[in-house]
């Protein structure tokens, strides 16, 4: 989704809010589709350090160099598609209210509609599925788009984040993890999982540094 | 579903018209248990303009379902038979009072609530001791996200919740198969 963007101004990001708008995007790319082989290549390739995301991420690595692609696409159908539903249902409506197309989807369309962001033609899966808000997420952080419109104390990209995926990203990443059908999808849930742990994080330190500059700009 | 039915016969009484434009008409005016050896519509008494037709006989249908609205029905003050008729005939006589006053509210009918024969109560006492099932009323509540009892659907969905493939392929053969 999200292709017409109304941001005008494109100002430079710096390089670790280029990697972040890469993760969202890999998260993204996964969960909306199934790897195809050419993916899957690319994702044997990756390397990581000792961190936590790095280590989840040579996990990953080493799942895709062993998957099998068809499998892949059968654990993906088994995962999001289902007969009848499938193991997951990767809505933030259905998880914050327990029903589909709920107030959470609606609080999200007109937040993007604010943004300028709508779903592109040919996507028919609601916005509030996670690949979707992953993608705005990628496009907040390389800076595409633009959250500062929304108000409510939801401005920005911490404030989008922290009303449309913070609620809720990390109990889907959780059960991702433990579904019964997933393999490789388990090394992306543990990827998943990992990352949003440090972007919540990482809000909540910008946000504390944010108010005590500002209140020592008060005093000075 | 068990059921009984007693026949009764209605009685109508037509009185002279309030005005020169109305018509007479036949209201039904009481329930006999007894049902007379008469032709429906045959006049039974004349009283100077007032008179008595005999309207037919009906079944009163009895429902084990619904033997609940019977006890409301004999609790009241005057235990009724509601009658309901168009163009001088019965069309359905019933003890249930929320059926009657069902019929009621349709202003095409003619809807009559007449005391109830003491041998007609008798039977309907005697089909509540067979039939009735007492149910104690159950008003519904809210159930929290929390409770075990949640009616939602659940976040990951089970291997035994899913449907598998049992025909066909699968082994048995497809449904209507000999």
């Amino acid at each position: 989704m999200t292709t017409a963007s109304t941001a005008q101004a494109k100002p430079a990001k710096s390089e670790h809010e280029m990697l972040r708008a890469q993760q969202w995007s890999l998260i993204a790319s996964l969960l909306l589709a199934p790897p195809d082989r050419d993916t899957l290549a690319l994702l044997a390739g990756l390397t990581g350090d000792d961190t936590a995301l790095g280590q989840a991420y040579r996990v990953l690595a080493e799942t895709a160099a062993t998957a099998d692609v068809d499998d892949v696409a059968r654990e993906y159908f088994e995962l999001f598609v289902g007969v009848g539903r499938g193991e997951l249902l990767p809505y933030a409506s259905f998880y914050l209210t327990g029903f589909l197309n709920e107030r959470p989807l609606a609080d999200l369309r007109r937040d993007l509609a604010m943004m300028g962001v709508e779903r592109a033609e040919g996507r028919f899966e609601p916005e509030d599925h996670i690949a979707s808000i992953a993608e705005v997420m990628a496009g907040l952080a390389a800076g595409e788009f633009d959250a500062s419109v929304l108000g409510c104390g939801a401005a920005g990209e911490a404030g989008f984040f922290a009303r449309h995926l913070q609620p809720w990203a990390a109990q889907f990443f959780d059960d991702l993890a433990v579904a019964p059908s997933a393999k490789f999808y388990r090394s992306v849930a543990e990827v998943g999982r990992i990352f949003v742990d440090i972007e919540v994080r990482a809000f909540a330190l910008e946000a504390k540094t944010q108010r005590t500059s500002g209140s020592s700009a008060q005093r000075a | 579903m068990p059921r009984d039915s007693v026949r009764v016969a209605v009685l109508g009484v037509s009185h002279p018209p309030a005005n020169k434009w109305a018509k007479r008409m036949v209201r039904p005016a009481a329930v006999m248990a007894d049902v007379p050896d008469l032709e429906s519509g045959a006049l039974m008494a004349e009283q100077g303009e007032v008179r008595t037709y005999y309207m037919g006989d009906h079944a009163v249908v009895l429902h084990s379902g619904e033997t609940a609205h019977y006890i409301d029905n004999l609790r009241a003050a005057q235990p009724s038979l509601w009658v309901s008729c168009d163009d001088d005939k019965v069309r359905l006589v019933t003890a249930d009072p929320y059926e009657g006053e069902a019929m009621a509210s349709d202003p095409e009918h003619l809807v009559e609530a007449l005391a109830m024969p003491r041998a007609v109560v008798a039977t309907i006492e005697a089909f509540i001791d067979a039939h009735h099932v007492h149910e104690e009323f159950y008003k519904r509540k809210r159930v929290p996200a929390t409770s075990q009892y949640d009616p939602r659907a659940p976040r990951i969905l089970s291997d035994n919740e899913k449907w598998v493939q049992t025909r066909g392929k699968a082994g048995l053969p497809p449904k209507g198969a000999a």
